[in-house]
């Protein structure tokens, strides 16, 4: 059977890959996405974004990035459904692992992106999608007129609470440290909830409890000042403490990774293996926004243009 | 083989997108029930998942056993619909 050669193979479609696709696709180069999660990722399960430069009214996380991948596809990217396993080098070419087979490419764009850190406390897996969540615009609508914990302290634990305002009755949000790392503008914004949100800083959290009906009936958290243990008699707990990049599958490959397994690049996007550059919130040094992303996007897609380019000289000199 | 699809969704959930999304490409007809719209039916998507999620789909069969896929879970959507 004849291999699957593409020019271009990218794994994730999220806001890097989806951009990098428009710019591939726009010069005729032949391009595939491999999405195993949301396309749009990340930004798509973000309920409104505010930064997103030429949207002065801001615009809903689903909207801009069903926008991405209507205009990569507008120049025919082809988005599957599915997983990679595996990348490898063989007969210089990349060879890719999926669910859909193996799948050769000339180049491979990485834009996994990154997936929401889970606490590591009891109780945290027991009711995992039974009070315990990781996203507030799939799950907050269960908990209307209920009471909640948040934890974390930063962007997007404050403007998923600020989503969650919608249902819940009243949010107490469990912050680390003495401060908040999220950005002045949504620490100002929270004023406007100060009916609904009560912020508690100084304040881990420790344990989730549930009852006999297997949900959530409170958080316990300690407050680092006294040393205290303090009990929130909640339904459920939305927990946004930073990210982990979604690097597993790279595992045992050529690909570098730093020391908490965000892909190494050279100032190309290049990784260690030749031939395959990484993009977005899954590339060591990223600032995890969408507007870098996308940005590091239409990097890499030159950055692969030129690749393929020399790769075609190599082949008609030799 | 399956007699009919019903999806759980809310208005912003990303996950309901690509459930909807995989089905229509795979040739598979649904019928939605928007949570948003309908408040009053979370209680039997949490009867029948066990879980304050969505998306929730139930594939009823041609004997009318179901089978239940909460999220956007391809590896246990694609054996179900088959």
């Amino acid at each position: 059977m004849a291999k699957e050669i593409h020019d271009v193979v990218m794994v994730g479609a999220g806001p890097a890959a989806l951009s990098a696709a428009i710019y591939t696709t726009r010069e005729d180069i032949d391009t595939i996405l491999f999405e195993k999660g949301v396309i749009g990722g990340l930004a798509a399960v973000t309920d409104w974004v505010d930064n997103y430069p030429g949207f002065p009214k801001g615009i809903a996380g689903l909207d801009l990035a069903d926008g991405l991948r209507e205009q990569a596809e507008r120049f025919g990217a082809d988005i599957r459904l599915g997983e990679v396993m595996s990348i490898a080098e063989e007969d210089g070419l990349k060879k890719l692992v999926t669910t859909d087979g193996d799948i050769y490419a000339k180049a491979v764009l990485i834009a996994t992106g990154s997936d929401y850190k889970k606490l590591g406390i009891p109780g945290e897996e027991t009711f995992y999608a039974r009070g315990v969540h990781y996203c507030a615009t799939c799950d907050g609508a269960f908990y209307r007129d209920k009471r909640l914990v948040v934890s974390g302290g930063g962007n997007s634990a404050l403007q998923e609470s600020f989503f969650l305002t919608r249902f819940a009755a009243h949010i107490d949000l469990l912050v680390r440290s003495d401060h908040m790392r999220a950005s002045e503008i949504l620490q100002q914004e929270l004023e406007k909830y100060k009916d609904k949100i009560t912020v508690h800083f100084n304040t881990t959290t420790d344990e989730i409890v549930g009852g006999a009906d297997n949900k959530v009936t409170k958080v316990i958290g300690t407050d680092k000042t006294t040393g205290k243990k303090v009990d929130f008699a909640v339904d459920g707990i939305f927990v946004f403490i930073g990210l982990l990049p979604n690097t597993q599958f790279l595992k045992g490959s050529d690909v570098g990774l730093d020391s908490i397994g965000m892909i190494k690049t050279n100032e190309f996007l290049e990784t260690s293996m030749p031939g395959v550059f990484a993009a977005g919130d899954v590339r060591s040094g990223a600032t995890m926004q969408i507007a870098s992303a996308t940005g590091e996007g239409a990097t890499a897609a030159l950055m692969m243009r030129k690749h393929l380019e020399e790769l075609e000289r190599t082949r008609s000199t030799t | 083989m399956v007699k009919k699809i019903t999806i759980f969704t809310t208005n912003t959930c990303a996950y309901c997108v690509m459930v909807k999304r995989w089905l229509k490409a795979k040739g598979h007809d649904y019928e939605e029930v928007n949570l948003d719209q309908y408040p009053d039916r979370q209680q039997e998507a949490y009867e029948m998942s066990g879980q304050l999620s969505v998306p929730v789909t139930v594939i009823t069969k041609k004997d009318d056993s179901k089978e239940i896929v909460v999220g956007y879970n391809l590896a246990k959507l694609a054996p179900a619909v088959t």
